[in-house]
């Protein structure tokens, strides 16, 4: 069968399941606040690497996605500490500062191909990192930006101080789940068999009648305008961000995320961030092996398991199929 | 109005000339078959007109309209869709999924109603799905439909580029090897289905070495060598055309 029409026909229950798991997980793990911020932590990475996936449904990898999220969460932290506005604002200016600069760095970048993008995609990141640290007296320098507070929302009848963990999290959940649910519908729809059709073959869908190229900005900005609004809820949520917080090695996890996890479908990255996010909160203990740890887990996975965690129902049902024939 | 017509057509590579100031015209509603030995510049011809390749000087107009210039979806959108020689497919889309992509062109696309799933994207979704399958039984691989395009057999997947070609509803098409590689039963299947897209309309161009699909199929035919157009006429014109002769079996031919 066809990877989009798995994609197509959704698994209702299975996405409805982790809805609900994730919406009562403060409650199973006793309101632990280490537990939670493991939560947030997973909701972060679960947004970065679902949005690096539907750049890849173009067919590249972009290593500047941390970057865009770093432009995300300096917006939307110097609005509040230069500008006094909250981060009610700071989400909506952090996502369009992301959309502007994304749009721009596209047009040359999207002219560039295969390991041309990979290469010119990294430099973009370097430079977007190596900027917050050369304007010091605007970004911070390398000590970043502190006192970041997080908001409060003010309902009248109600009021949510987010600087409570618990609130953050399902803020944080909201937030994720608007992403994840942006990308599967964009990927599920025409726009989606667009982006895979030039996935697949770039030079048939120019002789369609596709615009590849403004297709190619398009779903770049859009990535990035998600992983903006991320990057500002990273920002308020640590309170304190430095360039070190959105270099390349955070786009590699991403990476690394969707490998393990799957590249065809949305449940990849999500499975993919949401059970390495884990493995690496697990190995925390191990301390200084914890790299080394990661990497086994990492190369075992893709070993053991090629294709990824988006290819477990699949075995399942080979399984069970297997073993009713006999 | 001429259908397709190029004027002092030049397309040089760096030192290599390819096409070295064609001059050519298709009218409305022929099958024009485009030959001539390896590196004649057919291809090349072809990459030119449907804006793969800029060209170095000349003018490629069609409908009228100067094409020369513009971007190979600008071209297909005018009407003039080509297919390739190799086969080129999106391969890992099931074969209704390849021809809903190449309908892009006549189906409403909207980023905001790809999110909200409105009426209208739904409409037009659905529209573009039954378009493909009439598409599908009309070159007979409405059987095939699920299958993944990957997993077809050679013929197949040459008769799935043309449907994705006719997706985007074409009024020319340019088709490069129609026949490439296929076996006879093949091969008369494809000329049947050549015939039958005429019948409907579209106007072709081809490009083809079997000389049994060309002469049975074209009603004109351009012959090329050296990026120069060395004849021009009927099959039977063609045919006896000595210039021709010696371009595919040498100079010592009329000796033979």
């Amino acid at each position: 069968m066809d990877k989009s029409d798995i994609i197509a026909r959704p698994n209702r229950l299975v996405w409805g399941g982790l809805l609900a798991l994730a919406l009562v997980a403060p409650a199973l793990v006793g309101f632990d606040l280490y537990m939670i911020h493991v939560g947030i932590t997973i909701s972060f990475n679960v947004a970065l690497a679902t949005s690096l996936w539907m750049i890849w449904s173009l067919g590249v990898i972009s290593f500047a996605h941390a970057g865009f999220m770093g432009i995300g969460a300096y917006a939307s932290a110097l609005v509040l500490t230069k500008l006094g506005l909250s981060m009610w604002y700071g989400l909506w200016i952090g996502a369009a500062v992301s959309a502007l600069f994304a749009m721009l760095i596209a047009v040359p970048l999207m002219r560039t191909r295969a390991v041309y993008f990979f290469m010119a995609s990294w430099a973009v990141g370097e430079v977007i990192k190596r900027n917050f640290a050369y304007f010091k007296d605007f970004f911070g320098g390398w000590d970043g930006v502190f006192d970041i507070k997080p908001p409060v929302l003010d309902l009248g009848f109600l009021q949510i101080d987010f600087a409570n963990r618990i609130a953050y999290y399902y803020l944080a959940l909201f937030f994720v789940s608007l992403t994840v649910w942006i990308i599967y519908r964009m990927n599920a729809s025409r726009t989606g068999t667009i982006w895979w059709a030039i996935h697949e073959n770039e030079l048939l869908a120019q002789h369609t009648g596709i615009n590849v190229f403004r297709q190619k900005v398009v779903c770049f900005t859009i990535a990035c305008t998600l992983v903006g609004v991320i990057g500002a809820l990273y920002a308020h949520y640590q309170t304190y961000i430095s360039p070190k917080s959105f270099d390349i090695w955070k786009s590699e996890f991403a990476l690394v995320h969707l490998i393990v996890g799957g590249l065809t479908t949305v449940g990849g990255p999500v499975a993919g961030a949401i059970s390495l996010t884990m493995v690496d909160e697990a190995l925390r203990a191990t301390g200084y092996f914890r790299t080394i740890f990661f990497g086994v887990v990492l190369i075992a996975s893709v070993l053991l398991l090629p294709g990824g965690l988006e290819t477990v129902p699949a075995r399942i049902r080979k399984l069970f199929n297997r073993n009713s024939q006999k | 109005m001429h259908e397709l017509e190029a004027r002092g057509l030049q397309m040089k590579f760096g030192g290599v000339t390819a096409i070295a100031g064609l001059d050519l015209t298709v009218e409305e509603g022929e099958i024009r078959g485009l030959i001539g030995p390896n590196g004649a510049g057919k291809t090349t011809f072809f990459n030119a007109c449907s804006g793969r390749y800029p060209v170095t000087a000349g003018e490629i107009r069609y409908r009228g309209q100067k094409i020369s210039g513009m971007k190979p979806h600008q071209i297909a959108a005018e009407g003039l869709v080509r297919t390739f020689q190799h086969v080129t497919l999106f391969k890992q889309f099931s074969v209704l999924k390849n021809v809903v992509a190449g309908n892009y062109l006549h189906s409403r696309h909207s980023y905001w109603g790809s999110l909200l799933r409105t009426r209208k994207t739904r409409e037009a979704e659905a529209g573009s799905v039954a378009r493909a399958r009439e598409i599908l039984d009309f070159v007979g691989l409405g059987a095939l439909m699920d299958q993944q395009a990957s997993t077809l057999a050679h013929g197949h997947q040459k008769m799935l580029g043309i449907a994705i070609a006719l997706a985007a509803e074409p009024k020319m098409l340019l088709l490069d090897e129609p026949c490439a590689g296929m076996n006879s039963d093949e091969s008369r299947e494809m000329i049947h289905l050549v015939r039958r897209i005429r019948e409907t309309g579209i106007t072709i161009m081809l490009i083809e070495h079997d000389m049994k699909v060309v002469m049975g199929l074209c009603d004109r035919i351009t012959v090329l060598n050296f990026g120069n157009e060395i004849a021009d006429g009927t099959p039977e014109a063609v045919r006896a055309n000595a210039q021709v002769r010696e371009a595919y079996l040498g100079s010592q031919a009329h000796v033979a």
